[in-house]
């Protein structure tokens, strides 16, 4: 060929461009018709490793299964629950837990130190007001036995692997974990009737009304201020209600976990643990706060548990519309048994 | 070391449970316990598949992560053994466990659970090796006598292989290349004959020279 004109030399150029596209695009797309092909339905190639793995694993539907051996979920190949079970008890309940637990008793710590012991601001009066009967008195208790004994075992088998081996050795441990483990599902099946005993001789006088909110609004005048209440406040209703629902929840699965002869496989089971751990758990936190308001934190609080009686002015600062419920009825100073003391009556008397 | 591995060759189990009557007999193991047993898939159809299954002594075993009382223990052959003198019986190992290797035998109130029972490997306990109480809790100790654990060894077709995982894995890798085609293999003459699959199906390529 002769000279190249110009215009042939910028043709070719763009023709190279266009080829050049043009391999490019082919480079990066056809490795996508498989994909294409497959995603429109052509292609179905069987793989029957990756199934019987698939079927194995027992990811999804569990499949036809046949075993000579029999006891509970034997027809189970891989028990793919189980690792998220572990990953829950080990690296959720047992830390999480632990951080919530130690958390209540600093906060609890750092209350008593900031507000101090909650005194009756007006001293008190010597008069007496009948707060709890006998029976509820008796069911209270019966709660807290049951309840401090299961907790205590409960935690030991919790956490005793992290606290009480180093402490006791493993033998050692083992004895006490057998122990408690025993002790454990041997007072399980009572925690039912104390759970019962409170619902009935508590459920009165813990219904939700108007002035329970204002009550939680004010922050039940632990920061200062009164909050007025009735029988009983906005805290001791939810703790009420929340010992009836951890109640329920810590029976249910807990009777489930005690008696493992009725053929529940591990799903139930280990669903069964984790309701109980949590439950469990927040159950202890509230007690926490509930066992030290009701003790060191307040004066005047404890007697209404173990006398039945509180201090007039304790009812008219902390649960001023009882008080004067009951002084519309005229029992204040009418317990039964106890002649009511003159007004002066020294305070050691009257209290517990 | 060795690294102590169970592999069960789903082209070979025909499903006898040869290896769950020899544990049974060579351990001794109480009513109610199995330490092995075989499952069978798709049992009756085609593509059924059976595999005997037992502790497999996980590297990083779930049921030793889980026990409240810290009971477990891996040998240095890699072998998972615990306690049952530590052992409370709580159950927890057998939830972890993906194999459900871990039995209980009913003892005490309620049906509650006696301490825990599995594989051993036929590696025995911590008691001293061959010792009457070893047995009794146990069973046999086969590994300190030199000697490899006895369902693999009963099992009639190999499909249960038990030893060191190099030389396990080397055994199967071999059926494997052997055979040709995985899962697709059927039949006796693919198994054990000569040529196998790779022959009949006009398969060029050669077979693994040793033959088993």
């Amino acid at each position: 060929m002769g000279k190249k004109s110009p215009e042939a030399a910028g043709r070719r150029r763009r023709m190279m461009y266009r080829a050049l596209a043009l391999m490019l695009a082919a480079v990066l797309l056809l490795p996508l018709v498989p994909y294409a092909v497959a995603y429109v339905g052509g292609i179905t190639n069987p793989n029957p490793g990756a199934d019987l793995w698939r079927q194995v694993r027992q990811r999804e539907t569990p499949p036809e299964v046949r075993t000579q051996v029999r006891g509970v979920d034997t027809g189970v190949l891989i028990n793919a629950r189980g690792e998220s079970w572990r990953q829950f008890r080990m690296e959720q309940l047992i830390p999480w837990s632990g951080w919530f637990l130690g958390g209540m008793l600093v906060a609890i710590a750092l209350f008593y130190l900031l507000r101090g012991r909650i005194r009756i601001d007006k001293g008190r009066s010597g008069i007496l007001v009948q707060r709890f009967t006998v029976n509820q008195r008796l069911a209270h208790w019966f709660m807290a036995v049951v309840f401090t004994i299961l907790g205590l075992t409960g935690l030991v088998l919790l956490y005793g692997r992290f606290v009480l081996i180093p402490l006791l050795g493993p033998e050692g441990f083992s004895v006490t974990a057998a122990a408690c483990k025993e002790i454990h599902n041997l007072f399980g099946p009572i925690f039912p009737l104390a759970v019962l005993l409170i619902l009935f001789y508590f459920v009165r006088g813990n219904g939700f009304r108007g002035v329970d909110f204002k009550w939680l609004a004010k922050g039940g005048g632990l920061l200062g201020g009164h909050a007025s209440a009735g029988h009983f406040n906005m805290g001791q209703k939810l703790w009420f209600w929340g010992t009836l629902l951890f109640g329920l929840s810590l029976v249910v699965s807990g009777l489930i976990l005690d008696f493992p002869v009725f053929g529940q496989g591990r799903p139930v089971m280990e669903w069964a643990h984790f309701s109980h751990g949590i439950a469990a758990v927040l159950f202890i936190g509230g007690a926490f706060a509930h066992s030290y308001i009701g003790t060191l934190g307040m004066e005047g609080a404890l007697e209404a548990m173990t006398h039945g009686t509180v201090d007039a002015n304790w009812a008219k600062e902390h649960h001023d519309l009882w008080y004067a419920q009951m002084e519309a009825e005229g029992k204040v100073g009418a317990v039964p048994g106890q002649e009511a003391p003159a007004s002066s009556g020294s305070p050691e008397t009257a209290g517990g | 070391m060795a690294r102590m591995k169970f592999l069960c060759d789903a082209e070979r189990c025909i499903e006898c449970n040869g290896c769950v009557t020899a544990c049974k007999n060579e351990h001794e193991v109480p009513w109610g316990v199995n330490r092995r047993r075989v499952v069978t898939i798709n049992d009756g159809e085609p593509g059924e598949r059976s595999m005997s299954v037992a502790c497999m002594h996980c590297s990083d075993a779930p049921c030793a992560a889980v026990c409240p009382v810290d009971c477990f223990y891996t040998t240095e052959d890699g072998v998972v053994l615990h306690d049952k003198d530590i052992c409370i019986g709580c159950g927890y190992c057998f939830y972890a466990c993906p194999f459900g290797a871990p039995q209980f035998p009913t003892a005490g109130a309620y049906g509650s659970r006696g301490a825990m029972d599995k594989c051993t490997f036929c590696g025995g306990g911590p008691e001293p090796d061959g010792s009457a109480e070893e047995f009794k809790k146990y069973g046999r100790n086969r590994l300190s006598e030199g000697r490899l654990p006895l369902c693999a060894e009963m099992c009639s077709t190999k499909a249960l292989l038990a030893g060191d995982g190099d030389k396990v894995s080397d055994i199967f890798r071999e059926r494997v290349t052997y055979r040709g085609i995985g899962t697709l293999a059927w039949g006796w003459g693919v198994a054990y004959g000569k040529g196998g699959v790779r022959q009949s199906s006009g398969l060029g390529g050669k077979a693994s020279s040793t033959k088993e």
